[in-house]
């Protein structure tokens, strides 16, 4: 493995000091990982820019499909009609969905039929499941998002969202959200809860690290970096570098994901 | 109007005669500079026009027309394109800021018009004039951290919604109204207004009886121009109105409008759902476009009148 990377960074750089860039589209929840570990390579290899930015999961496949991208990230799987897009596959970490609610609120536990219950509008005070006499106010994301994609699929079944939830097009404005409104919830990556907001467990099992790669926190899923077709030299280098130890261990862990090696065993 | 712009045109076209010939290449290069202008112009509504409509009409077959048209729900997920919902959501966020900007805006170019000092109207109205330049961005954080919390308060909501989003684009719309209603107020000829002070009538009395039914024509160009601005806003409204594809259930409830959906949307769209967005875009050209019809021929009516 080791040779690869090596023999693949000698690759890249015999052109001199060209520039070359990889263009990375997708998944707002990828953003920590391909941001930080495009800057740490631009900066080890001369004349590399990665041109990183989030649209969300289905913009990011879509990009890439179409060739605007190198790397298309997603933070959910292909859908059915994606299948035929030929794209390949590189899981690059492990994720849990967090439920997350204000702080204040006392509620810190629901079983997967009450989130959906709540999500799907049929509970609508937290009352209802142990908590204050407060209406519950939905937050969700809009249809391009990865996380919505994946909070649907593992706990959503075949209910439908509440039509009636506010709908907002990024991570870090639903955790600013639900930060500050008391009866609010949500639902946004493990790496972006903070203090501001409180994660709630689901079936009795915290979301963590270890729940995440023991398998029992049920809201768990992969992220992705698709690509198509032959990749240019650099984009491949781009990802193995993204695999290695020097980003899992760091990078990815830093920003709350867990390293794509903590379940196989192969890693450290 | 026309009479001082004809003898302006003799003037200048005989003074052409006694220029060098230096003088008249350049003067000819100028105009046609200034035509490729106005032509450029025109050009680029006309091919934005060509390229949505030609993005877009194929809405008549997938989803359909009726589909389209009489569709109740708009979800990706599920391939239903109805526009509903958003035509419902866009009329009642534009009527609640009409509501609220409309009078806040034609109060304050009574004011601007009629009541204020020289000196406060030299600070009034620049005022005024840079809320114009305000970014809508700008406009959409502040409902988003001054307004929804108060709308939260009030409605028992999370404060996104209907209440939120008038609140932001009645602001946003005061400063076209004002500017336009203030401009028709000073074109009211100075003889009504002096004859109706000269009745006895106070300035209330003058204002209300008389100089606004003057105005009246201007005051509805104005207004309908303010909800062109309303209709179209995008940016301030997607942070603000919750972006929920459902009809209106009260001030407080979420509501996406025809533009916040575009906006939500477009990233991702593909196929038949790219189309539904360009679909969009035609619906809102033909509103705008009904909208400037409306004022073109109530100008006219105006003019004839006076």
């Amino acid at each position: 493995m080791a040779a690869l990377v090596l023999a693949l960074t000698l690759t890249g750089c015999s052109g001199g000091v060209e520039r070359r860039e990889v263009v990375v589209t997708g998944s707002t929840t990828l953003l920590p990982i391909t941001e930080v570990s495009g800057e740490m390579y631009a900066e080890h290899n001369e004349g590399v820019s990665i041109l990183v930015s989030g649209m969300g999961s289905s913009a990011g496949i879509e990009s890439v499909s179409t060739g605007s991208s190198d790397i298309g990230t997603s933070s959910r799987e292909l859908k059915d009609a994606e299948f035929e897009l030929g794209l390949e596959d590189t899981p690059v970490a492990y994720d849990a969905i967090a439920v997350i609610v204000h702080p204040d609120n006392p509620v810190s536990e629901l079983s997967t039929m009450e989130v959906r219950a709540i999500f799907s509008g049929v509970i609508t005070n937290w009352q209802e499941v142990g908590g204050p006499d407060l209406p519950i106010g939905l937050v969700n994301r809009d249809e391009a998002s990865g996380t919505r994609e994946a909070f649907s699929k593992i706990i959503m079944d075949d209910a439908q969202f509440d039509r009636g939830a506010v709908v907002l097009p990024g991570t870090g404005q639903v955790r600013s959200v639900i930060a500050d409104i008391k009866g609010a919830v949500g639902y946004i990556s493990l790496g972006f809860v903070t203090d501001d907001v409180k994660a709630v467990s689901i079936d009795g099992v915290e979301a963590s690290e270890e729940s995440v790669v023991a398998g029992t926190y049920p809201v768990q899923r992969v992220l992705h970096f698709f690509t198509k077709g032959e990749v240019s030299d650099v984009a491949a280098d781009y990802i193995e570098y993204v695999l290695s130890p020097d980003v899992q261990d760091t990078i990815v862990r830093e920003a709350g994901f867990i390293p794509i090696t903590a379940k196989d065993g192969s890693g450290e | 109007m026309s009479e001082p712009l004809k003898t302006e045109k003799a003037a200048s076209s005989s003074g052409l005669k006694m220029m060098s010939r230096a003088t008249y290449f350049r003067e000819a290069a100028l105009k046609n500079i200034f035509l490729l202008c106005a032509v450029l112009a025109v050009a680029a509504v006309g091919l934005i026009f060509v390229f949505t409509m030609a993005r877009g009409w194929e809405v008549v077959k997938d989803p359909g027309l009726a589909a389209f048209l009489g569709g109740t729900e708009w979800s990706s997920s599920l391939g239903r394109f109805g526009i509903l919902p958003l035509i419902n959501g866009t009329i009642a966020v534009t009527l609640g800021a009409l509501l609220l900007g409309a009078p806040l805006a034609i109060g304050t170019a009574v004011f601007l018009s009629e009541i204020a000092s020289p000196r406060m109207r030299s600070i009034v109205r620049p005022a005024v004039e840079m809320l114009a330049g305000v970014p809508s961005v700008v406009f959409g954080f502040f409902g988003l951290v001054m307004i929804r919390p108060v709308v939260a308060e009030l409605t028992g909501g999370m404060g996104f919604g209907t209440l939120t989003a008038s609140v932001i684009l009645a602001v946003m719309i005061v400063p076209t109204i004002a500017t336009l209603t203030e401009d028709a107020l000073g074109s009211v000829p100075p003889g009504i207004r002096e004859a109706s002070y000269a009745m006895g009538a106070t300035t209330w009395q003058t204002i209300y009886k008389v100089l606004l039914p003057a105005a009246k024509i201007g005051i509805i160009d104005a207004t309908i121009l303010g909800m062109g601005r309303a209709i179209g806003e995008t940016m301030a409204v997607v942070m603000v109105a919750g972006n929920a594809p459902q009809f209106f259930k009260g001030l407080g409830a979420p509501i996406a409008t025809i533009t916040s959906q575009i906006v939500i949307d477009m990233s991702y769209a593909t196929g038949t759902h790219k189309t539904a967005l360009f679909g969009l875009a035609i619906i809102l050209f033909l509103i705008s476009m009904g909208l400037v019809a409306l004022v073109r021929a109530l100008s006219r009516l105006n003019t004839k009148k006076a």
